[in-house]
């Protein structure tokens, strides 16, 4: 599949260990809160690790690892990378 | 240490939360600090003249996540950069989060102070297999660039020569072309009418066109003519780019600060994750996260409720006070002193020095010296703000998220201190529902070792039932709080900071720090109290009470009438209302105990909590809290009498 017609899916739908790339951060998030989570460092195409998804979904970004609750996850559009994950 | 501006030149250290300010700043002046392992430490600025430069003061801000400014602490940065006499801002940098570093230094660039940046944590960066070319990154920004480890006090002798050979930075980027002319516009009304006298307006602009209400405010202040003006192109940008301006220039900076970082950064692969990112995840577990919190939970128990509250109370109250010193004191006092009434002020059943001093030294100096002790390993760990994932789902229960669980455990040492933290909430309403729920049924440090010395001393499943009723109030109050306040809850979105192994040096200072502003509080506060207990004993008003309240206290509680005495002195300060039950201890049933517990938790906060309260909310708001706060701990209290009676 090429990178081109790569779904987004929403960061909750994630299973841990994945990597992946954001998206976007989808319109329903605060934008208060869609400010806070640049600032944290999730940009469009910014690589991250999704680290678990229960109770919340945590994610390391670079080095900062970031707990969110999954009413902010399930609208933060992500692409899977082909990865060493993947089987 | 002052909070004030002043008119000497201010050194600003500014940066992320958690990046270790505040222990430069100690590092730097020599002031301590109270200094942890989680975000929002720091709320206030603090001010102390810097060791390397006496005609300098050193400013530690709290943190910023980004600007401009939204919280309340964010806006106290701000104010800071905005009401200071500047010569320098020192950004502190995390240094194995390039990335984010420069976002903010793309910002803080562009206001035109002479810059130092120094990337702190660079043991933690180099264990992770991070490099940053720190003499390219230099070149780039036209700024001295360093690296320290504050904790252990690298890189502090360099940091205080860039200081002095600090430049003002080039600037990161240039915003898209519709962007610099509305930067541009508005940069140039702010230069001809009401310019910064350290600040440049370009950075003001950005600012201000970025929705920073501090600036705005500032700029108001200066030239409220002006205003009308700039708030017509702030609109004219905003509706050009239908709302998203703020999130347009951010993402902006933040492309500009990634191409930077990847020209200066190395990233060496590791083959496994460190030991403190795996405790981290495994604390955060769904399966393994509670075991580890109940297990927490108790060894602060066994350290804290067992062997400061029974082994160390025991020591010092039975066998040093009574055993010695309070029989060698009256020996002293009833031999030297000739009048009555004087020996009974000191030694007598509500003595200065029998109930004051012993209160003070014997029965809470011991608990709450090893509540502070336990406390700050936590803190220090990184412990603390993973709780906020654990606790967010209980806490979305009551209209609150995770995070407002950082003021409820830092409550457990200091309900004053915690109502302050509630800044860093981030809407008025959170900061509401928690400054009640702190004021209900968050017992401080001292009242929480007094529940569980007298508690732990009757039997296990009195401490679980107290327990069981503090959280079961707390939720249905704050179930209620959160229906009642309009607004609408806001979802955790939080880092997660690194585990660490406390350093035992910094836990001691933390601990030795606030037991000397505890017992500088505590100690007049227990004279006072006593001498007031005094006075209403000797003036007949005591007995009167005791006869008054009798119908609430043995009626309605279930208590012995002369547990009137320690709810009266709860108004002065609930835990010295909870130690004068903890003193009567023996001559209650576990029932008895349990009820008084309760009630005294609930009841009113001490004084200064109840002033910080005002300060943070308005008398107004402060009083109707306490209105309903005192009916409803002697309602529950009852209730829990008449069920206990029932079940127990």
């Amino acid at each position: 599949m090429s990178p081109n017609h790569e779904a987004s899916l929403p960061l909750a739908f994630i299973p841990a260990g994945d990597n992946v790339t954001l998206a976007a951060l989808g319109n329903e998030i605060d934008p208060q809160q869609r400010e806070q989570l640049t600032a944290y460092g999730l940009a469009v195409n910014r690589p991250f690790k999704v680290l678990q998804q229960r109770p919340m979904t945590v994610i390391l970004a670079e080095e900062v690892e970031l707990a969110l609750e999954h009413e902010v996850a399930r609208h933060i559009w992500v692409k899977r990378k082909q990865n060493e994950n993947d089987c | 240490m002052t909070t004030n501006a002043s008119g000497a030149d201010a050194i600003l250290l500014v940066g992320h939360p958690n990046v270790g300010k505040s222990v430069l700043f100690h590092r730097l002046t020599g002031a301590y600090v109270n200094v942890s392992n989680y975000p929002g430490t720091t709320v206030e600025v603090t001010r102390a003249t810097a060791r390397f430069d006496s005609s300098a003061s050193l400013l530690d801000t709290p943190g910023v996540l980004a600007l401009p400014s939204r919280s309340d602490d964010e806006r106290a940065t701000m104010q800071a950069l905005l009401n200071e006499n500047s010569r320098c801002l020192v950004q502190v940098g995390d240094a194995k989060n390039l990335r984010r570093t420069l976002t903010l230094t793309a910002l803080l660039a562009e206001l035109g102070v002479p810059m130092v940046l120094a990337l702190n944590m660079h043991d933690e960066a180099t264990a992770r297999g991070v490099t940053v070319d720190i003499d390219r990154l230099g070149e780039e920004l036209g700024i001295p660039v360093l690296t320290t480890v504050a904790t252990g006090g690298e890189g502090i002798s360099p940091l205080t020569h860039a200081i002095a050979q600090a430049r003002v930075a080039e600037s990161l980027l240039r915003y898209d072309a519709d962007l610099e002319a509305d930067i541009a516009q508005v940069a140039a009304l702010i230069a001809a009418q009401c310019p910064h006298p350290h600040l440049a307006a370009r950075g003001l602009a950005i600012l201000f066109l970025g929705g920073d209400t501090a600036v705005a405010d500032w700029l108001r202040s200066q030239n409220p003519a002006c205003c009308g003006q700039l708030e017509k192109w702030h609109k004219i940008a905003v509706d050009r780019n239908q709302g998203d301006l703020p999130a347009r220039l951010a993402r902006e900076r933040t492309e500009a600060a990634d191409v930077l970082a990847a020209s200066v950064l190395s990233r060496a692969v590791r083959s496994s994750p460190l030991w403190s990112q795996r405790i981290g995840q495994a604390v955060v577990h769904p399966l393994w996260g509670i075991p580890i919190l109940l297990g927490v939970l108790f060894a602060v128990y066994e350290f804290v409720g067992v062997f400061g509250a029974t082994t160390l109370v025991g020591l010092l109250e039975e066998d040093l006070f009574e055993g010695m010193l309070n029989p060698a004191m009256t020996h002293l006092v009833s031999n030297f002193l000739p009048w009555p009434w004087l020996q009974e002020l000191l030694v007598g059943q509500y003595g200065l020095w029998t109930m004051g001093m012993t209160y003070a030294l014997a029965l809470i100096l011991p608990i709450v010296t090893t509540f502070f002790f336990a406390f700050g390993v936590l803190e220090d760990s990184g412990y603390l703000p993973r709780l906020t994932v654990i606790a967010n789902r209980l806490f979305s229960l009551i209209g609150l998220n995770g995070r407002a669980v950082l003021p409820m455990v830092l409550g457990l040492g200091c309900v004053t201190m915690a109502t302050l933290t509630t800044r860093i909430l981030h809407s008025p309403r959170e900061r509401i529902i928690t400054i009640f729920l702190l004021a209900l049924a968050i017992p401080c440090s001292a009242q929480l070792g007094v529940v569980l010395g007298m508690l732990g001393g009757v039997s296990f499943t009195a401490v679980l039932i107290w327990a069981l009723a503090m959280v079961g109030i707390l939720m249905f109050s704050g179930f209620l709080a959160a229906k009642l306040i309009p607004g609408r809850r806001i979802p955790l979105v939080t880092e997660l900071p690194p585990m660490r192994l406390p350093i035992v040096g910094n836990v001691l200072k933390k601990t030795g720090g606030r037991l000397k502003w505890y017992l500088v509080e505590v100690i007049p506060l227990f004279l006072i109290g006593t001498f007031i207990m005094f006075a209403l004993d000797k003036s007949g008003a005591l007995p009167a009470i005791i006869e008054a309240g009798e119908p609430l206290v043995s009626g309605w509680l279930g208590l012995p009438k002369e547990a009137s005495a320690a709810f009266v002195m709860g108004f002065l300060r609930r835990d010295f209302g909870a130690t004068g039950l903890f003193a009567m201890a023996h001559s209650l049933s576990p029932i008895q105990a349990v009820v008084g517990m309760i009630t005294i938790t609930l009841f009113i906060p001490c004084f200064a909590s109840l002033m910080m309260m005002v300060k943070e909310q308005g008398t107004k708001t402060a009083l109707m809290m306490v209105g309903f706060i005192v009916p409803f701990a002697f309602f529950v209290g009852g209730l829990f009498n008449i069920a206990l009676h029932l079940v127990w």
